[in-house]
């Protein structure tokens, strides 16, 4: 560690990795719900664990963003960070918002929690991905604008990188774009073309630059290949990535009311998409290639390439597979939808914030570039257990998919959804069971932490 | 690739090559694949170096393991009802996601453990390589 502030990364960490098991914990909760109606039915019903489920996920990876930012922005900028006190203070604000918000979904009914959170002053609830009470997103939008602060004076205090500055553009986009998550008219049309404002150019923009920034950072020190080299392919993603994104957004509004021009310019915009996470590969694979010295923590190297890899195959094909007007006339709303959501949530953005916490934990754990050999063998194998899980789910969804798509949809005899979900029950038994596979590789890789070497390290 | 690995292992080409060959039979071309994967096998069955014999043997049992999957598939699509029944999806996608993929991964790994020059046995359908 070359600065005594970057150490604020740590807690950050271990709450992302905390809900992250969680997260995954209502996974396997919902995925039985899917096989077995009545599991765990009153006391969790399947929507509420839904909302657990994902949103856990939304928040696990904003604490690694920022915890990323903590540990990048210093070293870029060749300071200690603005205040490492604020940042403490934040991670502590946020955790028990957080956690406060999910006792809420779980121990009263969602619409008691409206009620008493005042929803009916600022109505803001009740969307996917969006369901946190008002006074929780009010509370994220105040730890989003102090942690811009701390790390924006930061930087303008210290080294301009331009992967300062990608990171800084891409975690204020987040927190602009958030502020739309106020904004609920009643008109459902206009409601719905909103929130993609935030679900999409969040996911197919911001957080790009946030990726890109992370990957390029920790491959500059993976590697030692020149910063002019990885800055320039960094602009390039970029660029294509929010040109792309930006009208990319049109695939969401072939449907849901908006003009009929939509149709063809998210189809052509969003069949770019995959273009900016296919550089990604390219630039990972190609830096690592041309490495200039052997880096001791080949783990991070792992993460790093399977976040190159996976990203491009979630988002980018997996995208492309549904993202054409005609094609989203069948698939919209179907299981293909919940198969392209998981691989690139993980391939993106899981992986990337595993990356960021694999390169930098033997710097701020053990004061070292690596974790002993035993630690980084386990953490591959995690790698390989979680990575191989969702490929199959993935796989499994894409199937369930299909068949949904073409006996309720394209058929001559059209079958009702419930009777389709019957049939394709199979394909939910073989996701859970996979799920399964992939919680032990999320173990494995919390075990990793606590592996101790036959060797002892020397201290960098 | 860098330096490192450029000096290869003796049969590292052909064992490169058998794991190429048997993802393209899955993937791209099947049958003219095999055919060529075959003939790479009695080629160098006997004397070719351990690292390639030991590829050609691993890709060879799993092509034969494929075609013995999709037999079942094909028996077990007759049995219940042949192929207009409304099954047939069902056992094709099944077959797709998860004996197909699983046979693309083990693939997959074998290529990179080819491409690193080490010998690798297939999990459960592979066969034993010599030292
Ligand atoms: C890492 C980047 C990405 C993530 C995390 C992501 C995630 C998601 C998620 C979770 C949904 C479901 C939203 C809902 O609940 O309705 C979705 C929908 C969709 N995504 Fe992505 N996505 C990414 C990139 C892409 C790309 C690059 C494309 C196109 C090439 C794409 C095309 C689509 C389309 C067309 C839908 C709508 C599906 C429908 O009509 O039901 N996505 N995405
Ligand atoms: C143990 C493995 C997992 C299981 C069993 C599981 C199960 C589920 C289920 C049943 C749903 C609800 C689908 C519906 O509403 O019909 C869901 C939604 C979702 N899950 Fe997972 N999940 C798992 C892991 C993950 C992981 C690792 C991620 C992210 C990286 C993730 C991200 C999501 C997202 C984004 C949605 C919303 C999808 C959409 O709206 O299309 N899940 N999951
Ligand atoms: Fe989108």
């Amino acid at each position: 560690m070359q600065f005594q502030s970057q150490a604020v990364a740590k807690p950050y960490f271990i709450a992302a990795i905390g809900l992250f098991i969680g997260q995954i914990l209502f996974g396997l909760i919902i995925g039985t719900q899917y096989v077995i109606g009545d599991f765990l039915f009153p006391e969790i019903p399947f929507n509420v664990a839904r909302m657990v489920h994902t949103n856990l996920l939304i928040v696990w990876l904003l604490f690694g963003f920022m915890g990323a930012a903590y540990y990048l922005v210093p070293e870029e900028a060749e300071r200690e960070l603005f205040s490492p006190k604020l940042a403490i203070a934040l991670f502590w604000i946020f955790l028990v918002a957080g956690a406060l918000t999910i006792v809420g979904y779980l121990a009263v009914p969602y619409a008691t929690l409206a009620a008493v959170t005042g929803n009916d002053l600022l109505p803001t609830m009740g969307r996917e991905f969006l369901e946190q009470p008002t006074i929780t997103k009010m509370g994220i939008v105040v730890v989003a604008l102090a942690f811009l602060f701390n790390i924006g004076m930061t930087i303008i205090a210290g080294r301009k990188t331009v992967i300062n500055i990608v990171l800084l553009t891409g975690l204020t986009g987040l927190a602009v774009l958030f502020l739309f998550s106020f904004y609920n008219p009643i008109n459902l049309v206009l409601d719905k073309m909103f929130w993609w404002w935030v679900v999409h150019l969040w996911v197919e923009g911001v957080w790009e630059l946030i990726m890109g920034a992370i990957l390029a950072f920790v491959l500059i020190r993976l590697t030692g290949v020149d910063r002019e080299v990885i800055e320039k392919w960094l602009y390039v993603i970029i660029a294509m990535a929010l040109i792309t994104g930006i009208i990319g957004t049109g695939h969401h509004y072939y449907w849901i009311g908006t003009p009929e021009y939509w149709q063809w310019w998210g189809s052509i915009f969003s069949a770019l998409e995959p273009i900016p996470f296919f550089m990604m590969t390219v630039f990972a694979f190609t830096m690592v290639n041309r490495r200039r010295k052997e880096h001791p923590n080949k783990a991070a190297t792992l993460w790093a390439l399977g976040t190159a890899v996976m990203a491009f195959l979630g988002a980018g094909v997996w995208g492309f597979l549904h993202t054409l007007a005609p094609v989203n006339f069948y698939t919209h709303g179907s299981q293909i939808t919940a198969a392209h959501g998981h691989m690139a949530f993980y391939g993106a953005y899981v992986l990337v914030v595993i990356t960021m916490i694999s390169y930098a934990w033997p710097h701020l754990q053990h004061n070292a570039p690596a974790s002993n050999g035993r630690a980084q063998l386990l953490e591959m194998w995690s790698f390989w257990l979680m990575t191989v899980s969702i490929v199959f789910i993935t796989l499994f969804l894409t199937g369930a998919g299909i068949l949904q798509v073409y006996l309720q949809r394209v058929s001559d005899t059209p079958l009702p959804f419930m009777v389709v979900q019957d049939k394709i029950a199979l394909f939910y038994w073989l996701r859970l069971w996979t799920g399964v596979i992939f919680f032990v590789g999320l173990c494995l890789y919390v075990y990793s932490f606590f592996a101790k070497g036959k060797e002892t390290l020397a201290s960098s | 690739m860098n330096g490192q690995t450029d000096t290869s292992v003796p049969g590292q080409t052909i064992a490169v090559a058998a794991e190429a060959l048997y993802l393209a039979n899955l993937l791209l071309l099947p049958g003219f694949s095999f055919a060529l994967l075959l003939w790479l096998f009695f080629r160098h069955r006997r004397n070719g170096a351990p690292l390639a014999r030991c590829h050609l043997r691993q890709t060879v049992a799993a092509s034969l393991w494929a075609g013995v999957i999709l037999v079942i598939v094909n028996v077990l699509i007759l049995a219940t009802g042949g192929y207009q029944s409304a099954n047939v999806w069902m056992y094709v996608i099944i077959y797709f996601t998860v004996g197909h993929s699983s046979l693309i991964l083990l693939g997959m790994v074998g290529l990179a453990k080819a491409m690193a020059g080490r010998a690798w046995r297939y999990p459960i359908i592979g066969m034993q390589c010599d030292e």
